[in-house]
């Protein structure tokens, strides 16, 4: 695949991230971070993002397996998790969060379980494309060392 | 193997020549979220605002930084030759808070303590009066944008620009307390005041 096929195939995914709402203004701002003196910006936030969230999710996973439930603990990874997405652009990673912390605050086991899972799932579904977008992104640095050389 | 992340770093602005020559202001980025130090840490360096950032994941490892352990003041005081020109700290932390470091900075005898900043993501009127009230020059929203880093140098004067040539220049900072005048005002709501 061309260069220029390679590029066209990152902005058309990282823009129907933004139109599905995967994404919001906050990662656009955090992309124009991003530049000769730190090229590998995005990349470092996105691996330190997953690798936080993961952690969260499975403590998270730990606390609603207990018979009983610490929901001070809880929200305060559901807190953590919120956070970080919303310091990335992780804009349904934090949304679903934000519905996290109201089960939380009325100790509905049930409520959190079933929110850990959409947390998971919108994560898992964020996580995937930027894993794509990461490789891309490889590809295309890559291409470009090849070209100066 | 300790937890603790210090990362020291010196940028030149973005704006080339525009600031060389500047005096770069010493943040002190505590927060326990990697990803917000991270984002905060790449904020200030791509400012332009000539920023050199020390990022720490606690507020105890902060007071280390600070040379400040509980009850007891810096050694050294920090005023004349300060290691630290500002403080830019999350409110909610484990342990020790935000809340908790600002106390304990604002705490120390010296005339001018270094400016704290909060950041937070909550916007409660509460929390934000309660950091004011004990001497915070600020409180910001997360996540941080351009416009509020940006802010941070109207909290720090340096009293005479030395040109940042040759080897490293020990550079007095006078700290400027803002008295709730026009360049000084909270950002609430999101809303970063000009």
């Amino acid at each position: 695949m061309s260069l220029m096929a390679l590029r066209e195939q990152l902005n058309g995914l990282v823009n129907s991230m933004f139109l599905e709402g995967l994404l919001d203004d906050q990662f656009e701002q955090l992309q124009m971070l991003q530049d000769e003196s730190s090229p590998g910006f995005i990349a470092e936030l996105i691996t330190l993002f997953c690798g936080d969230s993961e952690r969260i999710l499975a403590e998270l996973t730990k606390l609603l397996d207990q018979a009983v439930v610490d929901y001070q603990k809880v929200d305060a990874f559901v807190h953590q998790l919120k956070g970080s997405s919303s310091s990335v652009g992780a804009q349904h990673v934090k949304l679903a969060c934000v519905q996290f912390r109201q089960f939380c605050e009325e100790h509905n086991k049930e409520g959190c379980l079933c929110a850990l899972n959409v947390v998971k799932h919108e994560y898992y579904l964020l996580r995937g494309k930027f894993d794509t977008m990461l490789q891309l992104e490889q590809r295309i640095q890559a291409y470009e060392s090849k070209q100066q050389i | 193997m300790s937890m603790e992340e210090v990362e020291e770093a010196r940028e030149e602005g973005s704006h080339g020549s525009m600031f060389e020559g500047g005096v770069e202001v010493r943040v002190l980025v505590v927060d326990d979220s990697p990803v917000d130090r991270r984002v905060v840490e790449g904020l200030l360096k791509r400012s332009g605002a000539m920023f050199q950032v020390i990022a720490v994941d606690s507020g105890k490892r902060a007071m280390e930084v600070l040379g400040l352990t509980e009850g007891k003041e810096a050694e050294q005081p920090t005023v004349d030759d300060p290691k630290i020109d500002i403080i830019l700290t999350d409110y909610c932390m484990p342990e020790m808070t935000g809340y908790d470091l600002l106390k304990a900075v604002k705490e120390q005898s010296s005339q001018k303590p270094i400016p704290v900043i909060i950041m937070s993501s909550e916007n409660e009127p509460q929390r934000i009066s309660r950091c004011r009230a004990i001497g915070a020059e600020d409180y910001l929203l997360k996540p941080l944008q351009t416009n509020d880093v940006l802010r941070l140098r109207d909290y720090v004067r340096p009293t005479a620009l030395s040109p940042k040539t040759g080897t490293k220049r020990k550079i007095a900072i006078e700290m400027m307390a803002e008295n709730s005048g026009s360049e000084r005002r909270p950002c609430l709501a999101g809303l970063a005041v000009a």
